[in-house]
């Protein structure tokens, strides 16, 4: 957008305007890394993470001091096996090893790899790596061995999927293969990620034997961008969408971006946003686990993104189009909310949960299912932070007298006391304005006169000092 | 199911078996259970199993006494489910005696008829209605809710299910007979094959093309049930008070099922309007909410209210009135999660299934009349 169109489209939108200067100007993290103690490879690292990612660079950086640094390299590394994965000019015979082996490959001192092909967008960090394994040596080992694991799934999932991928190039089938797909590349570093919150003391250790909360904010994440991405995948040929699902619609892939068959694909999205929205109230459950400040935040700005895309991608055409995100005044006022407490994130859940069940269309398959969704997350949220109170409610219908209402006295009350407060100030009004001087028999007199004139006028006075008029 | 499976409940009379809940409850009995099932009901024509199935019915006025000792003793129930209870219709003197010397006196009767026979367990269809004053919401309701009596509970027929509701609640191992144990089943929103009011209105709305207006914001949520889950939470309730009956201690008190209430919903509470419309669709409305015009609560309030002054000017009841409009805004939906965990409920049938088979089932009833 252009520097004119830009001041156009704020003077046409002055929220999203007011939710940006918000964000910048009173966002103030809990924790700030201080660069001046930072050592060569330190700095490295967060040089590449800020290249790398554009999300998550920000939240990380304003992590608690004692996670700072590992998961900022949980992140580098998993940005490294991503980036092997990605790269369709390596050879699978080459990459196989590479990524079930990677877990080791980030042991050896001085380790680079410079095989990525020249397009490929984070070749740098694996150009660089040896920085990232100077770091990652110095770790507490508790928390490397959680990131040396996760590694260690990620990578043979990875090889997995990248072997099937040769023979299969027809993408996802089953929910259940969806799913599986979604834990690999999300539900993984969720699982990561909560032990890691856990060894540090920043989170409830309960949320370890409820592995399936974890489970459901990676969920609820990927699903989101499977849904938003789906125009960029499907022109780069690949397809995430469950054909368990799709199949309900159409009878192949590509008829979904068929532009008469809209309303036939906006039931198929819709179908899939409801198959996403079923982990909110699990996400809203994890987030209560959180006890740090700062940890709260990284979890939360994400999960707010996601439903405020979901609410987006309901029942919009433009997703077979074209890429939609969400406005830059729409993420500012959502960091914004997404950095206070459980109670207003509960509150963008609710409100987008709300918009949802508005865009919603009686002619949908899934109308109502949606609609009971919606209820489902505004339930969930009620159990949590609770409007009613039964103890209240006794105690008010015992006591009918204490109740605010307004019955025909109250109302009588209330208009009398309006005119006594109306007649009162009058009343001193004339009286500051006779103290001040006012020719008050003026007035009356013209009033007089103006109703006949009964007051016989006292013999006229001279040289009045003060004031003739008001 | 196997019928090995299957539980046993002995001996079950349903009363009211004829009418729109207690049919379903029969029908369960004989698909889920293993059990000898008798019915009583003022009529029994309608809705009566197939001889095949092997139901006794009885015709019974249940406010006579002598008439209900009579069949219990011929039957000797170990169960009973009581559901028989007029429709919830009209807000006249008749009206009112009617609900209560059914739902009151009539309750009584039944309970003075299991203590003198050796009833196990007695489980009371009561009505999530209790605890609302038809006015205020309810927002995510559960038992610690108190019930709204006398002067601030405006509709009566509310008022006479509670008071039956707490006549069978203190029934519950009473000095006059220790052994009973009773238990009290609050639906919320009864829809399904059978009904006659909720749908059926609904229905006529759409046909009579009204279904152009909705009142409120439509962001208050109400729990509808399907029929088939209340009569399933009934018949989980009757399994548990038999059990407790057999054990010899007293369960604890967050275990206890004797003695006490549960709500009953289909576990996912909808948009008023949301329901209404998927009702429609169901019905064949191929309409969005494109044509939908919004009228705000207060203006409804108005309409409702020159609409009482019309009627009451030419002596009829009003068609549409003000608790019409407060219904349609008024956020009502319950947390069951007591009867989760203790009588372990689940609904059976998901809401949109149960909407399907209930618009349906309507449908083809208005078929079959109009073809009369």
């Amino acid at each position: 957008m252009g520097l004119a169109q830009q001041a156009i489209y704020f003077l046409l939108h002055p929220n999203q305007l007011r939710a940006i200067i918000q964000w910048k100007v009173w966002h103030e993290p809990v924790h700030r890394r201080d660069p001046s103690k930072e050592t060569p490879t330190e700095k490295s690292c967060f040089h590449y993470l800020n290249l790398t990612s554009r999300s998550f660079a920000a939240v990380i950086q304003e992590l608690n001091p004692e996670l700072l640094m590992p998961i900022c390299l949980f992140y580098l590394v998993l940005r490294g096996l991503d980036t092997i994965e990605d790269d369709m000019t390596i050879d699978i015979k080459e990459k196989e090893p590479l990524l079930r082996g990677f877990h080791e490959l980030m042991e050896k001192d001085g380790w680079t790899f410079n095989g990525n092909g020249p397009n490929e967008k984070d070749r740098d960090l694996l150009v660089h790596f040896d920085d990232v394994i100077a770091e990652l040596k110095k770790v507490k080992k508790p928390y490397y061995e959680i990131i040396k694991d996760i590694t260690i799934k990620m990578g043979n999932g990875m090889a997995d999927y990248a072997l099937n991928a040769e023979h299969n190039a027809n993408g996802v089938n089953t929910i259940a293969d969806y799913e599986l797909y979604c834990h690999y590349v999300a539900g993984l570093v969720g699982e990561g990620l909560t032990r890691l919150f856990v060894a540090s003391n920043l989170a409830n250790p309960k949320l370890l034997d409820r592995m399936e909360l974890t489970e459901s904010m990676g969920q609820f994440l990927q699903k989101t961008n499977i849904i938003r991405d789906v125009h960029e995948d499907w022109q780069d040929g690949r397809r995430f969408w469950p054909k368990e699902i799709w199949s309900q619609y159409f009878d192949k892939w590509d008829d979904l971006f068929a532009p008469e068959n809209r309303e036939k694909a906006l039931q198929c999205s819709s179908h899939m946003v409801l198959n996403a929205l079923k982990h909110a109230e699990e996400c809203l459950f994890y987030m209560a686990g959180i006890r740090d400040q700062s940890v709260f935040n990284f979890v939360a700005i994400p999960q707010s993104m996601a439903i405020a895309t979901l609410e987006l991608v309901f029942r919009n055409p433009a997703i077979f189009e074209r890429n939609v995100k969400i406005t830059k005044g729409d993420a500012c006022q959502l960091m914004t909310e997404s950095t206070q407490n459980l109670r207003v994130v509960c509150d963008v859940f609710r409100r987008y949960a709300r918009r949802i069940h508005k865009k919603n269309d009686p002619r949908d398959p899934n109308y109502l299912a949606i609609s009971a969704q919606c209820g489902k997350i505004e339930q969930f949220i009620e159990s949590i932070f609770p409007t009613q109170d039964p103890k209240k409610i006794a105690a008010d219908r015992r006591h009918p007298n204490d109740q605010p209402g307004m019955d025909t006295m109250d109302a009588i009350y209330l208009v009398m006391s309006c005119v006594a407060i109306m007649i009162l100030v009058g009343v001193s009004m004339v009286g500051v304005a006779w103290l001040m001087g006012a020719n008050m028999e003026k007035m009356v007199r013209g009033l007089d006169q103006a109703l006949g004139g009964s007051v016989r006028s006292p013999a006229p006075i001279a040289n009045v000092p003060g004031r003739d008029e008001l | 199911m196997s019928s090995e499976a299957k539980p046993s409940l002995g001996s079950v009379l349903v009363i009211g078996g004829c009418g729109f809940l207690g049919h379903h409850v029969v029908r369960l009995l004989l698909r889920d259970y293993t059990c000898s099932v008798s019915v009583i009901d003022l009529r029994c024509t309608r809705n009566r199993r197939p001889d095949p199935d092997g139901v006794s019915y009885f015709e019974a006025d249940i406010t006579d006494l002598d008439r209900l000792e009579a069949i219990f003793s011929q039957v000797k129930p170990d169960v009973v489910i009581h559901t028989a209870s007029p429709p919830a219709q009209g807000n006249d003197k008749v009206s009112h005696a009617l609900f209560k010397k059914v739902n009151v006196d009539g309750t009584a009767a039944v309970i003075k008829a299991c203590q003198k026979t050796g009833v196990k367990a007695l489980v009371y269809t009561s009505s999530a209605s209790v605890v609302s004053d038809n006015s205020s919401d309810l927002i995510n309701a559960d038992e610690r809710w108190p019930t709204v009596r006398g002067k601030d509970q405006t509709e009566y027929y509310s008022e006479t299910k509670a008071a039956a509701e707490e006549l069978v609640l203190a029934s519950n191992r009473a000095a006059e007979a220790p052994k009973l144990l009773t238990c009290a089943i609050r639906p919320s929103g009864i829809m399904g094959e059978g009904d006659t009011m909720v749908l059926y209105h609904l229905i006529n709305v759409y046909r009579q093309g009204r279904d152009n207006v909705q009142v409120g914001n439509n962001d208050n949520l109400f729990d509808f049930t399907y029929v088939e889950n209340v009569a399933h939470a009934h018949l989980l309730a009757a399994r548990a008070l038999l059990l407790t009956a057999a054990s010899k201690t007293i369960p604890l008190d967050h275990e206890r099922v004797d003695g006490e209430a549960f709500f009953i919903t289909n576990d996912s509470p909808v948009y008023f309007w949301d329901f209404a419309r998927a009702v429609w669709a169901a019905a064949g409305s191929p309409r969005g909410t494109e044509h939908v015009r919004v009228l705000p609560r207060s203006v409804g309030m108005v309409l409702g209210f020159l609409s009482e002054c019309f009627f009451w000017a030419i002596g009829k009841p009003p068609t549409f009135n003000r608790q019409r409009i407060v219904y349609s805004c008024m956020t009502r939906y319950y947390d069951i999660s007591k009867a989760k965990r203790r009588l372990g409920y689940k609904p059976l049938v998901p809401l949109d299934e149960g909407v399907r088979r209930a618009v349906k089932w309507t449908l083809e009833q208005q078929e079959k009349s109009k073809a009369q």
